[in-house]
């Protein structure tokens, strides 16, 4: 089967580069093994959050400050200002509704109640752009009697430093409550699959209105909307006071939704995704890679002028490691790892961890090597890249969706 | 030492491998309309632990699985969650006598010789409102539901009289596994195969003995007969690959699924050997004309919008790319790629009264999808779901092969392939 470009990985930089391709008309198949790490997205992207654990007000500026091995230096910082601005057409083109600036990180809650540095957070989603100009005085922090997903003391704690007046308020319906009787399941996935028609919203908002008080925002978990923020949207509508999502611990709302989104208009521009196959070898002639062989069409070569690894890192087994060494595990590409293996990881488990920033080796184009050859036509896009730490600088989708756009451009400029 | 401890971290189904991130509970159909079901994460990898130590921790409501694999698909650890659930609800009802409903239900081919015999009266009567309404109360088959018409001739009756004469005249030969629902139902799909394989030069033969391939009897727990089954089949696929070197051709998702993959892994039937001569028509043409053997030629006139459904077990196989490639094929055919959602009927679960209901809430979001994609008819490779959306939505339902047949310019084919 002959594609014009085959994308190993269906996660957030695979699909962000396979719409861009796409929308140049480009044949292209994605090939996704299982669910991503999309599904611990819980609602914002993250271009630059810290450099040398301080916080980044304006990413576009502290990119410039990067040393020359992170994925951004070789983007360049200027092009990269141009980049994050297609990022947000992309996302919009997609239905995702998001909001943010390059030139200034706004501040995401995680689900453990901590401000966070972020670049685009969804539209019904809590986003503080000044923390000394907070959106709301009062806080109702509406908990779901049962679900155990959100920490709420740690929640009203985090937002209580932060100078809000907090007011935690623990609610249910006759909806919600049906769903306790299978603890287990309780998941915000599962909410946002039965919170959705008319009535049992109505029922949500008939709580919230009634017993928010004096609040002048309401938060809620984010277990609405696992397709758009139609519901949401519907929610807001019966209620009288602005309502917020807050992200919850994962599988999440929110990256499902964005998911969905991006895999549902990548189908639209005529693309492939392959769900639940994946790559297992290639075959390398000379500098290119012609062909992938998958886990479930082994007998049927996947062939195509380019290929782009968007396998992820350790989590997603885009990258492996044994006793003795870290490994590519698809083509066995050379990755940019201490030899040592005292060196990958240090004691305390907060602390930085030298595993983050490994990842495969690339040329100035993003392009792989194996054995020292330069590939010219297999690039690496997203968390599979070496030289970012995404827990550490917060830049783990920012790196997915910018490196995804500029190989799109490479592959593009081709002949 | 680094080698045993990696020996050691094996485990059945990969069990051991499950981080416990909950991902599979996102994509189950029926966790997401039930609460009586307590999910793949909790029924399988969880659930297993405590089985391990005690069976009587074997939890009744594992029956409510599908085993439409979607847990599996969407694993980014590899966990094999529909078998462990599988395997457990095998090990929890052995020696259990299946109910007479469950044995009908599953015996489709008994069901089928029966009533093609009678096939205007079975039609007639499985179709009235008293029948369906004692098949309800005192057989628990929903009322909701019409049995999939039965045809006059069976598809190896008509085969016979009018087709295996002509087969030997080719120069390349194929089997054709038809499974049940070809044969006792829908003759038609199984004559629109040899109508594109013969045009591309392909002769057609049926296998020595063909069964059941058993999937409603796996699913209904009739272990034992889904063994003989299955043995049946791949001592006949096996004379067929290697007394004939044939490709064994199936056009059901399912049944091609059960063959090549639940046999060994339910079954504990080693087809090894064979297994990778079973395969999908639509996978075993669209390779034929992406290496150039083959070129296929449609009507010029032919105009339609289409919508397709990846069945489970086809995205299980991780297939649907061959169907979809071959249908685009066709230049007057407008398809739609349907976000890939199960549709509720899963063989014969959603037959049954007590899971009528929950069986149409899960196909609910995929029936709204296809009102959206305002199509003339839906193409999928699985024949329950043909049944499924056929009665949820009203449009009509082909598998890809019809359509390819029905779009065909067989004279302009046979000439292109050089076929007189």
């Amino acid at each position: 089967m002959r594609m014009d470009t085959v994308i190993m990985g269906g996660g957030l930089s695979g699909l962000a580069c396979g719409i861009a391709l796409a929308k140049r008309g480009k044949r292209v198949a994605i090939v996704a093994s299982g669910q991503s790490t999309l599904l611990f997205n819980g609602g914002s992207m993250e271009m630059l959050g810290y450099v040398d654990g301080k916080a980044v007000t304006s990413p576009l500026e502290a990119i410039a400050t990067l040393p020359q091995s992170h994925p951004y230096s070789k983007i360049g910082a200027e092009r990269i200002a141009a980049l994050s601005e297609r990022v947000k057409l992309l996302f919009n083109d997609s239905g995702v509704n998001m909001t943010g600036t390059a030139n200034a990180n706004h501040w995401r809650i995680t689900p453990m109640g901590v401000a966070k540095p972020a670049w685009l957070t969804l539209n019904d989603h809590l986003r503080i752009d000044d923390l000394n100009n907070l959106p709301a005085k009062r806080l109702a922090l509406m908990c779901i009697r049962g679900y155990f997903d959100q920490p709420n003391s740690m929640m009203a704690m985090g937002l209580r430093n932060l100078g809000f007046e907090v007011k935690v308020i623990e609610f249910t319906t006759d909806d919600i409550s049906a769903l306790r009787r299978s603890p287990s399941e309780m998941r915000a996935t599962n909410l946002a699959k039965r919170l959705v028609s008319h009535s049992a919203l109505q029922r949500i908002a008939d709580q919230i209105n009634s017993l928010a008080g004096d609040a002048d925002m309401v938060l809620l978990p984010s277990v609405f909307g696992q397709s758009d923020d139609s519901d949401f949207q519907s929610l807001q509508s019966k209620v009288n006071k602005p309502l917020r999502l807050i992200a919850t611990l994962p599988p999440a709302v929110a990256g499902m939704r964005i998911q969905t989104q991006l895999r549902h208009y990548f189908r639209m521009l005529g693309g492939t995704y392959l769900m639940g196959d994946s790559a297992v070898s290639g075959t390398i002639e000379g500098d290119q890679l012609t062909s992938i062989t998958t886990a479930k069409m082994n007998d049927m070569p996947l062939r195509a002028d380019n290929f782009v690894l968007a396998t992820g890192s350790f989590v997603s087994r885009g990258l492996r490691a044994d006793y003795e060494r870290i490994y590519e595990p698809v083509l066995d590409l050379d990755v940019d790892a201490d030899a040592d293996r005292e060196q990958w990881t240090r004691f305390g488990v907060l602390e930085p961890q030298a595993y983050m920033r490994y990842g495969v080796a690339t040329d100035e184009q993003f392009r792989c090597r194996k054995q020292g050859k330069t590939i010219n036509n297999l690039y690496a896009i997203g968390s599979v890249l070496s030289g970012h730490d995404a827990v550490k600088m917060g830049d783990g989708t920012g790196v997915s969706l910018l490196t995804a756009l500029a190989v799109n451009d490479l592959i593009i400029a081709k002949k | 030492m680094a080698e045993r401890m990696q020996l050691c971290n094996l485990s059945e189904n990969n069990f051991e491998q499950c981080t416990k991130c909950s991902i599979c509970t996102t994509v189950c159909p029926v966790a997401a309309v039930t609460t009586d079901y307590p999910g793949p994460k909790q029924a399988g990898p969880d659930g297993e632990r405590y089985r391990l130590k005690d069976p009587a921790y074997f939890d009744k409501a594992l029956k409510l699985c599908l085993n439409c694999k979607r847990c599996e698909v969407a694993c980014p650890s590899g966990v094999h969650i529909a078998d462990i659930i599988q395997h457990a609800r095998m090990r929890a009802t052995e020696g259990h006598r299946a109910s007479l409903r469950d044995t009908m239900l599953a015996n489709t081919d008994l069901l089928g010789t029966m009533a093609n015999l009678v096939a205007p009266v079975a039609n007639a009567t499985l179709g009235l409102s008293p029948v369906k309404m004692v098949m309800h109360s005192m057989m628990a088959i929903d009322k909701h539901r019409t049995f999939p018409a039965y045809s006059r001739q069976k598809f190896t009756t008509w085969f016979k009289r009018h087709a295996a004469q002509s087969q030997d005249a080719y120069s390349n030969h194929v089997s054709y596994f038809h499974g049940c629902y070809v044969n006792y139902n829908f003759p038609k799909l199984g004559q629109d195969l040899v109508k594109l394989l013969n045009a591309m030069g392909y002769g057609v033969h049926l296998l020595d003995k063909e069964q059941c391939c058993g999937v409603a009897l796996i699913a209904n727990g009739l272990y034992k007969q889904a063994k003989r089954q299955a043995r049946t089949n791949i001592a006949s696929i096996r004379t067929a690959v290697n007394r004939d070197h044939h490709m064994v051709l199936t056009t059901s998702s399912s049944c091609t699924f059960n063959m090549r993959d639940e046999y060994a892994t339910m079954l504990d039937i080693d087809n090894s050997d064979v297994r990778d001569n079973i395969t999908l028509a639509t996978r075993f043409i669209y390779n034929l004309v992406d290496e150039g053997k083959i070129k296929l030629i449609f009507k010029q006139d032919y105009k339609r919008r289409v919508a397709y459904h990846t069945a489970c077990h086809m995205q299980r196989m991780g297939w649907q790319l061959f169907s979809i490639e071959l249908l685009r094929m066709i230049p007057g055919l407008d398809l739609i790629e349907l976000e890939q959602e199960c549709c509720g009927i899963s063989g014969t679960y959603g037959f049954k009264k007590e899971n009528y209901e929950r069986s149409q809430a899960i196909g609910s979001a995929l029936f709204k999808s296809i009102e959206q994609a305002q199509v003339e008819a839906v193409a999928t490779d699985c024949e329950t779901c043909k049944w499924q959306i056929e009665m949820s939505t009203g449009l009509p339902v082909e598998n890809p092969i019809s359509i390819l047949a029905d779009a065909l310019d067989v004279e302009a084919t046979r000439q292109a392939n050089g076929i007189k």
